[in-house]
């Protein structure tokens, strides 16, 4: 059976000026997947989430939610959606319950069930004006707003921003129920912890350009090893870096230390050569790959 | 009227505190009117200076009835009041929301953004009927003191008023969502208020600026002696046709405007 596309961006480019925007951003989701989008702060990412929220319009490309356009079909996608952004803004005046009862109202919501379970599962505070709430005591009002209409698809931008590591847990297993129950999330963040424990599949933003989208697995498979070799006698490093694959980070004080994405058996060859007298290999972890992505796309 | 009610919530206190202000205010001035009928000073005032007479929206006679009200209420601080109001609210409903993010939060719930901008004017009228109403009630209370006005002339001036504030909060509106900034739309809607003010009320006084005074919204709500003649059904509509392309155009500013 094919997975069904839920959410599908094509070549969706909106800039203000010269550096600021984001160009050619493609990637598709589908259902029940959880989705990262994953980049430093002022990448892009929140700008092609409110693109995609029909908050601003395109200047070129493809959006489809639900296999809807996001520009003229605001209201029905919105119907479907939850969004929680990191910096949530709401009425400081009102209570939470005032802001629940509000929009539960305007997203014609009667069973109050999941919104009730919800507001006890978080401990959120209800009868409060929100000027007189913690940040996270906030976030978990806005929380319960993105969850409560049980949508299909959940926008989720830095949400755990104030939230203290026990609630980050909570919310992680509440994310990680949505998916089991078929539907789909996408997880904005710069947390790589949380992308890593939470996400199937993620694409890499940088400096408003898509600069890889693939599975975490995957990615954990082709990420990089660091092998060192120690030599008691001089070498030639440039002989390691002729190899295919291999990358020579440094050459210091007879300790070679490589980056190999090949095959290591032309390597091992080519070490033998010179006698090494140590070696050690180690998997690069996810976060030195991400990092990799964030500071140089093309080399990573 | 989601938005509508969540506007009003918001602003209750000042709404409460405008309405009882001016109904106070309004009873002062009726309350007062026996004291000033017969003072002849007060006439001979702006016959002498009807230039500053005109600077405060005063023109003709001071003790009629209708000049009294014009002259305290009607020609210059109802007006004053209902546009700090429309300007205020119209500034803040979208332009402020979105400097603020409210309006971000408000605009991804499953609402189309020409309901969103819709229900803000109406909570602008909703607004601005308590204070004009409030002040339409006390005016009339006048009869108890000798201040005779025809109820439909008080009617069709309050009708203009409020005509008058929709223009001019729709503006704001209009100027908020083509740059997103609030002060923008409170600066410029001001200084056009100002300026319009002006005009109507120095036309009468300064002979060049006649013509003109057609170019001022304050001119078909206020400033043709409705309050003697009662309301041309022409200004109305003039009043009623700058509110409705003031309205169209906004809607389509917002269609347009990023928020964030």
């Amino acid at each position: 059976m094919t997975a069904t596309t839920i959410v599908s961006v094509e070549g969706l480019t909106r800039t203000f000026g010269p550096h600021r925007g984001v160009r050619d951003v493609g990637f598709e989701i589908t259902e029940g997947e959880i989705f990262g989008f994953l980049g430093p702060n002022g990448a892009g990412k929140s700008t092609t989430i409110r693109l995609l929220l029909g908050l601003y319009r395109p200047d070129s490309g493809r959006m489809r939610i639900f296999g809807l356009d996001p520009v003229t079909d605001t209201t029905e996608i919105l119907r479907r959606v939850g969004y929680l952004p990191g910096e949530l803004t709401l009425f400081s005046k009102l209570t939470g319950r005032a802001h629940l009862d509000r929009v539960a109202r305007i997203r014609g919501l009667t069973d109050r069930t999941l919104r009730d379970e919800l507001v006890e599962r978080f401990g959120v505070e209800l009868d409060r004006p929100l000027h007189t709430l913690s940040k996270g005591n906030r976030q978990k009002v806005g929380l319960v707003l993105a969850f409560m209409h049980r949508p299909d698809l959940l926008v989720l931008d830095e949400p755990t921003s104030g939230l203290d590591p026990l609630l980050q847990d909570e919310f992680a297993h509440l994310v990680r129920e949505t998916a089991d129950d078929g539907r789909t999330v996408l997880l904005s963040s710069h947390d790589l912890d949380e992308v890593q424990r939470l996400v199937d599949r993620l694409a890499i933003i940088r400096e408003g350009e898509i600069v890889v989208t693939d599975t975490v697995e995957h990615l954990r498979l082709t990420a990089p090893r660091t092998v060192e070799f120690r030599f008691a006698n001089p070498i030639d490093p440039q002989r390691f870096a002729d190899l295919d694959g291999v990358t020579v980070r440094s050459y210091t004080d007879g300790l070679l230390t490589l980056s190999v994405t090949g095959p290591v058996a032309p390597l091992l060859h080519t070490a033998a050569d010179h006698d090494p007298v140590d070696l050690d290999a180690r998997r690069a972890d996810l976060d030195e790959l991400f990092l990799g992505f964030y500071r140089e796309p093309e080399s990573a | 009227m989601n938005i509508t009610g969540l506007d009003q919530r918001l602003r209750r206190r000042s709404l409460i505190g405008y309405a009882l202000g001016m109904g106070l205010y309004t009873l002062v001035v009726v309350a007062m009117y026996p004291a000033f009928k017969n003072s002849t000073t007060l006439d001979e005032f702006t016959e002498q200076s009807p230039g500053t007479a005109a600077l405060f929206g005063i023109s003709g006679s001071l003790t009629s009835p209708t000049g009294w009200l014009n002259a305290n209420i009607y020609n210059n601080f109802l007006p004053l009041i209902v546009l700090l109001i429309a300007i205020g609210y119209g500034a803040a409903c979208i332009a402020g929301q979105d400097e603020d993010q409210t309006l971000g939060f408000v605009a991804t719930l499953p609402l189309t953004r020409r309901r969103i901008a819709a229900e803000k004017l109406t909570a602008m009228a909703a607004l601005l009927v308590p204070v004009i109403a409030v002040t339409f009630v006390c005016a009339l209370a006048g009869r108890a003191f000798d201040l005779d006005v025809d109820v439909w002339h008080l009617l069709g001036v309050s009708i203009a008023v409020l005509l008058l504030g929709l223009a001019f909060g729709a503006f704001a509106m209009l100027i908020g969502a083509l740059t997103g900034a609030r002060a923008s739309a409170l600066g410029i809607t001001s200084a056009v208020a100002a300026t319009t003010y002006l005009l109507n009320s120095l036309a009468p006084v300064v002979d060049w600026l006649k013509p003109a005074r057609y170019l001022s919204p304050f001119f078909y709500a206020v400033g043709d002696n409705q309050l003697d003649d009662g309301l041309s059904p022409w200004w109305a509509l003039v009043l009623l046709a700058l509110v409705a392309v003031l309205v169209g155009t906004t809607l389509i500013a917002f269609e347009r405007l990023d928020i964030h």
